[in-house]
């Protein structure tokens, strides 16, 4: 059984919209688990808050309610200047490195900064970490004085995960890390996070809106929808029997480059609802094509329905979650 | 845009290059750095070009128009107006280039701090800077000067002072555009303490604006400068400044002796032009490339 | 006769660097390409191909520093590319419509939606404007904008990026074009409706019969809406044919690489290096310019590879094509 590195309970994240009385709902009561050596896979829409839930986690922006556990401490309260030591061992990984990256700083500078805050090395021990680092995300020592602009996307993602990783972090977050990158280089990214994953054991939490790579790339998937985890399953169960029809229309939705591949498709009418004006009762009820009454007023709570999956719908007892498909 | 290509040319051939190719970017900065680096070189070097002593009299040559001998004519004290136009280019960068080092080094900490703190601290700096501004400079100047005593220092202090709030303002205003972006999140996500962040982070990338401005408030401060030894505050007769010239040469004006005050005031146009020229060249440079840029 | 018939169009880059040197960057070379009506043809490739550029060269909206400089582009045997700007404007928006990325900001913040439909028929028929109201409101019907007439005055910034999508489809097909080109029209947009607007998209082609390009960096979208692809690299095509023919026996490495990084194809581990950085378009290699990726290059790379046929009529630029 692995050890968790961090729990976060019912967590809420409500954003206030200008003056008004009117807020966005982004997170609506999310429970989650990331073990040490395991990497967790976050999939939504928009919506689904899946970015703010990964801000949050790091404290970067205060939760509106619920615990937040890290290693076994609770941080949901600390200050900024409590959570400044913790950050060496919590990371985050950005989605577009083009901006995540001060344009005018040095590549060597970058990489070496998370080291020059925590720990007290010299300069010619800093510099050799950051060759090593460099050398660990196969970027070549040559860029290590350039600054970010003479570096393609796939080299700045690199320089990304070499300063994630450089104090060597228990937990680390990616918001979408290989979505604004080439096919032909997302594979060398992903590849390089199984390498770590394997190699220090640190916990992972991937967010990413496209299945094909969360499928590659999890342990276990957690389906969100307007801020709540509607499915929390292991990746085999979730692409071979996946449970909530959430889940089973963004299965179909998804476009493999396969030509054999059988499309069934399940398209979903209308848009995914505000976050500002969330639907009563089961969020997911206006668009879902097993939607009943009871699914207008009340809550689905997560049920375990196999081993280490969770789904949140109203319609498990009566079998009627599973919908069928039309062929294409 | 792809990175320049560097030739096997000599050096002096590749500046030369990078020179045309500035001044295709901007003809109006290559225009004013002409005239700055020419008054630049008579500031450094007026010992070669001054034909006179700017401050001994020929008490036999008052008010003398242009001639072979004093190019400029002589002034109502007997002195070579020429040189002494050649030696007021000294004081022109001597007071413009301190007064807005010290506009900046006030300038940019506080627009840094009042934009990345916000709150009570951004408010209370903004009004202060707000209602410096609103005030006519020449009077406040002529105000402190006139208190704190007719020094070149003071008069130096007092315009980096009142000139410190245009930088506050460009660099506040960039940092609160910047304040939120990703790469002050990820800093943040690294554990930098405020320090680093406004630094290392904000700084670098919040000065240009403020830097495009350097030379239009450089030529403000020859300006104000000038008028302040006009009006007869801070830098007086003898010593060859250009407003003080035209102040004495003023007079005579009227008596048809025109040779005293309108050049020093060719030159004193020429200087302040020059410097609005460079400035607005570089806010031409620093903007289409920034649009070009990814 | 051919829709489009694009025959060796060529553009290049042309400035003036700040050490004042010309630089001149090749960004599409000879690129060939057919379009029937009622044909959907996928342009795919990664960031800076050449795709976008292909659909600007086309329609005549390319900016400074890039110029068209060699080529042919027949539309219904009419050459674009020596048409004069007035009868180019005759023709796009017209029977060339264009559909952008980034529906959001490529609509006018000003104008309400419906009006805004309305103008671009306005432009170019002269019919009274009630008549193109009506039309409008047909037409965001057709793109599955519920209530319309209601949704006729709505301002673009209340539009979702689905919505917006569906009016800059509605903006394109108000005159009836014969011919579609979509630029990466589902990029950015939530998976859901993606799945949405492509099978909009598919049907409205059929209703139209028009000839469509879908300009994508996503083979899942070409897999299952188009019927040719043609492979980008850099400025070239690459490769060009069927989507069956190339997804089932791609005879370019390029795209067999393509193919294989896609997350259905790539196992872990096992991925060839593709990738690494885009071809600097300044600095291009003599010949073949894929050599520095290309587990087959070899000296004969050096040389500019031949565009090869195949027998099942799909083109290869390859010196190894027939292997």
């Amino acid at each position: 059984m692995r050890q968790p590195i961090l729990q976060a309970k019912n967590l809420v994240k409500r954003f206030s919209v200008g003056r008004s009385s009117s807020y966005v709902n982004a997170v609506n009561g999310v429970d989650l688990t990331i073990h040490r050596g395991e990497i967790l896979g976050m999939v939504g829409e928009s919506g689904s808050g899946k970015s703010t839930i990964g801000r949050t986690l790091l404290r970067l922006t205060d939760p509106t309610e619920g615990l937040i556990e890290f290693d076994g401490r609770d941080i949901t309260s600390l200050s900024a200047k409590e959570l400044r030591p913790l950050r060496k061992d919590m990371q985050m990984v950005f989605q577009d490195p083009w901006s995540a990256l001060n344009p005018r700083m040095k590549i060597g500078d970058l990489i070496a900064e998370p080291l020059r805050i925590h720990l007290k090395l010299s300069e010619p021990d800093l510099r050799d970490r950051t060759e090593l680092l460099a050398k660990k995300v196969r970027l070549s020592t040559e860029f290590l004085n350039r600054t970010p602009s003479a570096l393609s996307g796939g080299q700045l993602q690199r320089v990304c995960i070499a300063r994630a990783i450089a104090t060597n972090p228990k937990l680390i977050i990616l918001d979408e890390p290989t979505s604004s990158l080439d096919l032909s280089v997302r594979a060398g990214i992903l590849e390089l996070l199984m390498e770590l994953r394997e190699e220090t054991q640190a916990g992972f939490l991937f967010i990413s809106h496209d299945l094909g790579t969360i499928k590659l790339i999890s342990d276990t998937i957690a389906v969100l929808y307007l801020g709540r985890i509607v499915e929390l399953v292991p990746k085999e169960a979730l692409f071979n029997e996946p449970a909530h029809p959430y889940s089973q229309s963004l299965l179909s939705a998804h476009l493999p480059a396969d030509l054999d591949a059988p499309i069934q498709r399940l398209i979903l009418e209308g848009e995914i609802p505000s976050p500002i004006d969330l639907p009563s009762g089961c969020s997911f009820h206006t668009r879902c094509p097993a939607a009943v009454d009871v699914c207008k007023t009340a809550t689905p709570e997560p049920e375990l329905i196999a081993q280490n999956h969770h789904v949140s719908c109203l319609r498990l007892k009566d079998g009627g979650n599973i919908l069928s498909r039309q062929q294409a | 845009m792809p990175p320049s290509v560097t030739h096997q040319f000599t050096w002096p051939r590749r500046t030369a290059n990078r020179v045309r190719g500035l001044s295709r970017l901007s003809p109006t900065a290559a225009a004013g750095v002409v005239i700055i680096v020419c008054f630049g070189v008579l500031a450094l070097f007026s010992e070669w070009f001054m034909t006179h002593d700017p401050v001994s009299s020929y008490p036999d040559r008052i008010l003398q128009g242009p001639s072979f001998e004093h190019w400029f004519g002589t002034d109502g004290n007997g002195m070579d107006i020429f040189s002494r136009v050649i030696y007021g280019a000294k004081f022109g960068f001597g007071i413009a280039i301190p007064a807005v080092i010290i506009a900046v080094l006030i300038g940019i900490p506080v627009g840094l701090i009042a934009g990345y703190r916000g709150g009570a601290l951004d408010e209370i700096l903004m009004r202060i800077f707000d209602g410096l501004r609103v005030f006519p400079s020449i009077i406040l100047a002529l105000a402190v000067v006139a208190a704190t005593g007719q020094s070149l220092l003071n008069v130096v202090l007092v315009l980096g002072f009142l000139d410190s709030p245009v930088f506050a303002r460009l660099v506040r205003a960039e940092v609160l555009a910047l304040r939120s972006s990703n790469f002050v999140e990820s800093a943040i996500a690294a554990g930098n303490p405020t320090w680093r962040i406004l630094f290392f982070h904000l700084l670098p990338n919040t000065i240009q604006g403020a830097m495009a401005q350097t030379a239009v408030r450089a030529a403000w401060a020859v300006r104000i400068s000038a008028t302040l030894a006009f009006l007869g505050i801070g830098i007086q007769a003898p010593t060859p400044e250009w407003g003080a010239m035209i102040r004495q040469g003023a007079e005579f004006m009227v008596t048809g002796q025109w040779w005293v005050a309108i050049f020093p005031g060719i030159a004193l146009i020429f200087l302040v032009f020059g410097l609005n020229l460079l400035g607005d060249g570089i806010q031409d440079i620093l903007d289409p490339r920034r649009r070009a840029s990814k | 006769m051919n829709l489009l018939k694009i025959t060796d169009l060529q553009t290049h880059f042309v400035f003036h660097d700040i050490d004042n040197y010309r630089r001149e960057a090749r960004a599409l070379n000879k690129v060939n390409l057919n379009l029937n009506r009622g044909e959907i043809l996928g342009i795919v490739g990664e960031t800076g191909a050449g795709k976008s550029l292909t659909a600007q060269s086309i329609c005549g909206l390319l900016r400074p520093p890039a110029k068209v400089v060699g080529g042919s582009v027949l539309f219904l045997g009419k050459e674009l590319l020596s048409l004069a700007e007035e009868d180019l404007n005759d023709i796009r928006g017209a029977e060339i419509g264009m559909v952008v990325q980034n529906p959001k900001s490529s609509l006018d913040p000003l104008t309400r939606i419906g009006d805004q439909l309305v103008r671009i028929h306005q432009t170019h028929t002269a019919s009274a404007v009630s008549v193109a109201r009506s039309k409008a409101i047909a037409m965001m019907h057709a793109v599955g904008i519920p209530d319309p007439e209601k949704r006729f005055s709505a301002w673009p910034h209340e539009l979702s990026g689905g919505m917006a999508q569906r009016v800059l489809i509605a903006m394109a097909l108000m005159n009836e074009p014969k011919l579609l080109i979509a630029d990466e029209p589902t990029t950015g947009l939530d998976v859901t409706v993606q799945a949405q607007i492509l099978e909009l998209l598919k049907d409205l082609v059929r209703r139209f019969e028009m000839g469509t390009i879908i300009i994508t960096h996503d083979l899942g979208i070409v897999a299952h809406y188009c019927d040719k692809v043609a492979v980008m690299f850099a400025g070239e095509i690459v490769e060009y044919g069927t989507v069956t023919d190339i997804f089932r026996r791609p005879g370019h490495p390029y795209t067999k690489q393509l193919l294989a990084s896609t997350p259905e194809k790539l196992k872990l581990n096992e991925a060839g290096s593709l990738g690494g950085q885009p071809p600097d378009l300044f600095n291009l290699p003599e010949g073949c310019l894929s050599q520095d990726r290309c587990s087959l290059a070899s000296d004969q790379c050096r040389t500019p590879p031949p565009v090869i046929t195949l027998e099942t009529g799909q083109t290869v630029r390859c010196h190894f094509a027939l292997q």
